[in-house]
């Protein structure tokens, strides 16, 4: 099998140590553009969501491969920087104050790492002005607002407005997401875009930095 | 028959005269039924015996979940908990890092700090003609919790026998809280088991780590008290597993289709469940809650081992004229 595939393959396994390893290896070659790299990555991940739509996999398998995605970012993310003078673009993310469900957060950081953004995580129970202070300090494209329970609709609204307060609203595109949330809160509340899933997260992040 | 009868004649196998009605009502909802905000009865027992009693009284359905709060829950075996506004309580630290960490669960003492006075005063509230439900976590949700969700699922792969010792750990504040309930006056005991969900882990994830935990508290618990196993979203795969834990009752939620859920399990348990707690109970109309509870009759009620119930927590902006319209409704549909 080729190396590519073998990663892949690794990836969607979840073996953290092989894709580590072969990461390293493909990093030590010049065979490969970073943009071929990347898209592997990204159709890894993609594969590991379309397995979890399926019922194949839950949510243990998820973290898995999310986690062998850092793993190999950890190898190649210096080889893919000397490649890529650009990022995908700059994400902050993190889960809304009164909530600390991490595990959805978690599987979309390492998607839009391995698809080439740049991204900070906040954590969980994120605090709106910190969610400010990250956006002007990194200078982010977009903020993506993971909200679990039905009770954060107010956080989310507490996050647009202190960013309108600061003067940052027009300088960053919000996207919202999470288990209790819809299009039509998404809209409520004011942010620009509602994602539900690895796949629409990514497409939604593709078309608000301009790209198809 | 009373409510109470009623409820622990379908625990025991016996027939009851009525379909009973014992909707997880709890925390979430009750404050409002006397214009109270959550926030106060998540940490203050007298506020939720008084709402919790006030929400029976005014629907009249046949038992009440005396809960102690979610956060006290948590908190018993030490992780930091928060509570701001209108909402749930947040456990901001959790407590096992690593191995070493086991030996900070301690078995908790459930009475400390008046932790059981919700449960004590609710049966003293409600009498005998009502059941008191108690609720406890099961260890693997202690589990999870103490860990931290996304850590613990993270250790099935990671490390697995780190996950059982943390299970293992857990046991005993699963058993002291249960056995404490039913000291205070619980006639069932309610063991929530929501992480061990097929929405979350596969089932072969829930036979390993979920199941093994669940039936040895039941069979420690069950000597005091009937136990209802609660799984919350999916749990069709797993049912005839959860049935062997020797549960009294399953407790189902609305994805599951109740009329399967009794063919996978047979006659030899109860079933409680499954009206949607937010599509119908919350989103719903009246009219929506009794073509749902006639449904679930429909599906379920034959064979006198059901008890009508929504699937989860009706949520706080539920109508209360939808709570009114499910016990309506199941007295309606509910008759033998």
């Amino acid at each position: 099998m080729e190396l590519l595939d073998r990663f892949r393959q690794a990836l969607v396994d979840g073996d953290a140590d092989e894709a580590g390893r072969l990461g390293g290896e493909i990093a030590a070659g010049t065979a490969y553009s970073a943009d071929r790299i990347l898209a592997v990555l990204s159709a890894a991940m993609g594969e590991v969501g379309a397995r979890y739509e399926t019922g194949e996999y839950f949510i243990p398998e998820m973290l898995r491969s999310a986690a062998a995605v850092e793993a190999a970012l950890q190898v190649l993310d210096p080889y893919l920087f000397r490649q890529r003078q650009e990022k995908a673009g700059v994400v902050v993310m993190g889960t809304v104050r009164g909530d600390v469900h991490n595990i959805g957060k978690n599987i979309i950081v390492s998607a839009l790492r391995a698809a080439g953004y740049k991204v900070y995580d906040l954590g969980v129970n994120v605090p709106a002005a910190k969610f400010a202070a990250r956006i002007e300090e990194v200078g982010a494209d977009l903020l993506l607002l993971s909200a679990f329970t039905t009770s954060t609709k107010q956080a989310l609204i507490d996050v647009v407005s202190t960013l309108e307060e600061a003067g940052l609203r027009g300088r960053v595109k919000i996207v919202s997401g999470g288990a209790a949330h819809s299009p039509e809160l998404a809209r409520e509340v004011g942010v620009d875009a509602f994602a539900g899933d690895v796949k629409s997260t990514l497409a939604v992040c593709r078309e608000l930095m301009g790209g198809s | 028959m009373n409510s109470r009868e009623r409820f622990l004649a379908v625990l025991a196998g016996e027939a009851p005269d009525m379909v009973p009605v014992v909707p997880v009502l709890d925390g979430y909802f009750a404050p409002k039924v006397i214009g109270r905000p959550s926030d106060l009865c998540w940490l203050d027992g007298n506020c939720l015996v008084e709402t919790l009693a006030a929400a029976q009284r005014t629907f009249g359905y046949d038992g009440a979940v005396a809960e102690m709060g979610l956060g006290p829950h948590p908190n018993v075996l030490g992780c930091r908990v928060e509570v701001e506004g209108n909402q749930v309580p947040l456990v901001v630290e959790t407590l096992v890092e690593e191995a070493r960490d086991l030996a900070k669960i301690a078995v908790p003492d459930p009475w400390r700090d008046g932790k059981m006075e919700p449960v004590r005063g609710l049966a003293r509230e409600l009498g005998r003609d009502v059941a008191i439900l108690g609720w406890v976590r099961s260890p693997f949700e202690y589990a999870a919790t103490v860990r931290g969700l996304a850590d613990f699922f993270a250790d099935f792969y990671r490390n697995p026998g780190f996950a059982h010792d943390l299970i293992r750990a857990c046991l005993p504040a699963t058993l002291a809280v249960g056995r404490a309930l039913v000291e205070a006056g619980a006639d069932a005991i309610v063991m929530k088991d929501s992480f061990a969900s097929t929405s979350m882990i596969s089932p072969d994830h829930y036979r390993e780590f979920a199941f093994p935990a669940e039936a040895q508290a039941i069979s420690e618990l069950g000597r005091q008290a009937p136990v209802i196993l609660h799984v919350c979203r999916n749990s069709m795969p797993i049912l005839p597993q959860m049935a062997a834990t020797g549960a009294a009752a399953l407790e189902i939620d609305s994805p599951v289709d109740l009329a399967l859920a009794r063919e996978a399990v047979g006659e030899g348990v109860a079933l409680k469940g499954n009206i949607d707690a937010v599509s119908v109970m919350e989103k719903g109309s009246p009219a929506d809650v009794e073509m749902a509870v006639k449904a679930a009759m429909e599906a379920a009620k034959a064979g006198r081992r059901f008890i009508l119930s929504t699937g989860d927590s009706i949520p706080v902006s539920a109508p209360s004229d939808n709570v009114a319209a499910l016990v309506n409704s199941g007295r309606k549909y509910g008759k033998y």
